[in-house]
């Protein structure tokens, strides 16, 4: 009576699990692929990683760091943390210019860069030209995200002068098409009955626009913005060593000259900007809930 | 009747909040002509020609495609670390493992401590105090990856430890599972599907991390695109972006298809 | 301690802030019973099935199992050779084969590092067939489990249970969210397998009809309380009217 199926009959094909199973695969293949590469054509080498000589660096490093053997280590000094809090609210500062140019960026785009036709009404020019810009500006999206900020830090310093500004830019430039993915899926995801709704009862656009769709999408938006606000604060330093300004810049000269009571004191008021930023963000997010 | 009010009105509150800061901040930048570079329209306008027309000879064709490969690799030695730490860090930091509320307490805070300090320092910064700390080294590209990012993975790994489903759980215990058992034949499996998803976009993220490690002297596509706007080579320098975002876009479809199948 | 006894509670109570959720409460089951617990909802059967299972700690009073003081269970593994528990659904791993969530029932005789290379290499493999080619799902053997019905994710966790191989099963409310036909079968297999395998089964239900259709015995709790215990045949329709009849008087009394 209790036949243990055979094997056969049991082991079906599942091509539920096809494109799971080739990711795995190509996971591993990648994986291996690359620290081969990394051990042979880029030379990497553990040995040498931990030679005598590595670790008499490190500790040399870390001592200078915590400030051993300095007599006035800066981190202990009263007019370095005034200058390094002033160089901290500035950071602050270009890091809150930054989400601000990244959301108008992203509101102006946000319309056009979402498939939502209203009305219906067109005619087969409009729909053709709204085609184009829907295009565009999800090109644009893909270009500006998927250059890092540091890079976009270093094209546009050939146009700015070093200072806030272009760190701001460079970091909106990058969260800009982040930003713009992100809420453009918010408007394609909305519910659209109560907007059609709202046109049945004869609203005009810009009704439509306040009492359907800015209510229905503003927490998502609001979300994505402090959550892309967390990831500007930490990236900000980044800008700076090619010559935005702040902390960064900062760190940078503190590092070439081998400050390194200063280059501690630095980390400590970015952390300190970080978890502020984190806790500030957080709290805010439940307090809209 | 007033909490109600404010409820209701609550972001608008912190809409109008957050436009004031952003005003605010403006003030931080003196106006005017002086922040330009005199030269820097004509920059602009070369920039911009090499967007239309980048280099794509064959012999920058080739030197691309073996930055990217740079690129990516870096990005794939990191991440795999990432995930070792992320895996342990984050199974200990959901505290699933302890046997009671107070070791629970324990690990999960000093755990999510230890996950919160890796990943609010950036790889980049990280990647300098190793090679101020150890030399210029792949390694030092590789750790600076794999830590802020398993500080990322594991946070995220803890919350969907914890937030698994408590019934299959409470089955498999009545069934005499023991704590190593219910993590990987409970937990895990219940939360792979989403942790799978969530790495796939990290990984991504991991890719434009990989390409600025050049700063610190390390290969890839950002150290070409550094040596070509050094040149003053635009075109070049779009020939490399256009690598950059290929590859991005590359990781992106594969996260997408991964995610679509995954979740369904 | 008879030898017979598989469940035995003497005085155990349960409450929850000032409020019992079990009255001290004594109960012998034998092994080999087929007990139903019925009541109203909130009455206090799944407390007393969770006592039953050792997942909950009663406050006072003694509970042995299979004739040892429940305390004495040192762990998990022991316990789960004696009891097995099936609820009302969402307890398999729906990620997920089938086959592992059968073989979940052997995780108690398992070590650590064979319950990992099962992944790889599925140890006992023909203990899960044979388990899910009595429960009726030979073919299911590799399908993702949470592409199966929920008639049929019962009948798994039926499997695992099989594979465990306790000395009884805990049921709460095992058939709640299946439609009634899906329900009496799956019930009639349970008691067919438990009766098969010579075990003790105690089930809550909330539906009499399948309490008195498939139970030797039926006991109802209502408000904590024994209300009636005694074997099927004696189960009168005034009893069953009685025990669901609303008694608001009555509760604002005790208040």
């Amino acid at each position: 009576m209790q036949h243990i199926p055979s094997a056969t009959s049991v082991r079906k094909p599942h091509r539920r699990f096809g494109i799971v199973r080739v990711s795995v695969y190509m996971a591993f293949l990648l994986i291996i692929a690359s620290w081969i590469y990394l051990f042979i054509g880029e030379q990497a080498n553990l040995a040498e990683l931990f030679s005598a000589k590595n670790v008499r660096y490190a500790v040399q490093f870390l001592s200078g760091l915590a400030g051993v053997g300095v007599d006035h280590p800066a981190f202990l000094d009263i007019e370095s943390w005034k200058r390094a809090l002033a160089l901290t609210y500035q950071t602050l500062q270009m890091s809150l210019m930054a989400i601000g140019f990244a959301t108008l960026g992203m509101l102006l785009t946000v319309i056009p860069a979402s498939r939502v036709v209203a009305g219906g009404t067109e005619s087969a020019l409009l729909r053709a030209w709204n085609r184009i810009v829907y295009g565009l500006v999800r090109a644009m999206y893909v270009i500006s995200r998927s250059v890092p900020e540091l890079i976009w830090a270093m094209m546009i310093i050939f146009f700015f002068k070093p200072g806030l500004l272009p760190g701001a830019i460079a970091l909106a430039l990058h969260n800009f098409g982040i930003l713009g993915k992100l809420c453009a899926e918010v408007v394609e995801d909305l519910d659209m009955r109560p907007i059609r709704n709202l046109a049945s009862s004869g609203a005009s656009k810009a009704q439509i626009l306040i009492y359907g769709i800015i209510p229905a999408v503003l927490p998502r938006f609001l979300t994505y913005i402090l959550y892309r606000w967390e990831v500007i604060i930490r990236t900000t330093i980044v800008v700076g060593f090619v010559g935005a300004g702040g902390l960064g810049h900062e760190f940078k000269l503190s590092m070439s000259w081998f400050h390194y009571t200063d280059v501690t004191l630095y980390l400590l008021c970015y952390l300190m900007l970080v978890f502020a930023v984190d806790l500030i963000s957080a709290g805010l997010r439940r307090w809209m809930q | 009747m007033s909490s109600k009010l404010l409820d209701f009105h609550k972001k608008n509150i912190l809409t109008v909040l957050l436009s004031a800061v952003f005003i605010w901040s403006l003030f931080s930048v003196q106006w005017g002509p002086d922040l330009f570079h005199p030269g820097g329209q004509a920059a602009l306008g070369q920039m911009m020609q090499g967007l239309l027309q980048p280099d794509w000879s064959p012999a920058i064709l080739r030197l691309a495609l073996s930055a990217a490969w740079t690129t990516l690799a870096y990005a794939v030695a990191g991440m795999s670390l990432a995930i070792v730490i992320a895996l342990v860090f984050g199974v200990l930091a959901s505290g699933v493992l302890a046997s009671t509320r107070t070791a629970r307490n324990v690990q999960v805070i000093g755990f999510r401590g230890a996950l919160g300090f890796m990943r609010a320092i950036h790889e980049l910064v990280w990647a300098w105090l190793f090679v101020a700390a150890i030399g210029l080294s792949p390694f030092a590209g590789i750790f600076a990856i794999a830590i802020p990012y398993g500080g990322i993975l594991g946070r995220i790994f803890a919350d969907m430890l914890q937030d698994v489903p408590e019934e299959p759980i409470t089955a498999l215990r009545a069934a005499g599972a023991s704590r190593l058992q219910l993590l990987c034949y409970g937990y895990v499996p219940i939360a792979m599907a989403d942790m799978l998803s969530y790495l796939m976009y990290r990984f991504e993220c991991a890719i434009r991390s990989s390409a600025i490690m050049s700063f610190i002297g390390l290969g890839g596509l950002g150290f070409q695109i550094q040596l070509s706007l050094q040149d003053l080579r635009y075109d070049q320098v779009w020939t490399f972006l256009l690598f950059l975002i290929a590859l991005v876009v590359l990781v992106d479809m594969w996260s997408q298809l991964l995610r679509k199948r995954l979740v369904a | 301690m008879s030898d017979t006894a598989m469940f035995a509670m003497k005085q155990v109570s349960k409450s929850y802030g000032s409020a019992y959720t079990l009255h001290p409460l004594n109960l012998h089951i034998s092994r080999g019973e087929l007990v139903a617990l019925i009541g109203p909802s909130g009455a206090g059967k799944t407390t007393c099935l969770n006592i039953l299972a050792g997942t909950i700690e009663p406050d006072a009073g003694l509970l042995h199992i299979a004739g040892k003081p429940a305390s004495s269970y040192a762990s998990g593994k022991h316990l789960a050779k004696a009891v097995g528990i099936i609820r009302q659904q969402f307890d398999l791993v729906g990620s997920l084969p089938v086959l592992h969530n059968v073989l979940a029932g052997r995780l108690h005789e398992w070590g650590f590092g064979k319950s990992l290379l099962s992944f790889l290499f599925p140890q006992d493999k023909h203990i899960a067939a044979d388990a899910l080619n009595r429960v009726g799902l030979s073919d299911k053997l590799y399908d993702k489990t949470s592409h199966l019905s929920g008639g049929e994710q019962q009948r798994v966790a039926l499997a695992r249970l099989l594979v465990q191989q306790p000395q009884a099963i805990l049921a709460d409310e095992p058939v709640a969210s299946l439609d009634p036909a899906r329900a009496e079968d799956v019930l009639a297999m349970l008691v067919r397998l438990v009766q098969e395998e010579q075990l003790t089964l105690v089930s809550s239900l909330h539906s009499v009809h399948l309490a008195r259709q498939f139970f030797q015995r039926i006991i109802a709790i209502k408000e904590g309380r024994v209300f009636f215990d005694l074997p099927t045949a004696d189960v009168t329709e005034d009893h069953i009217t009685d025990l669901y009849q609303l008694t608001a008087g009555h509760g604002m009394d005790e208040r």
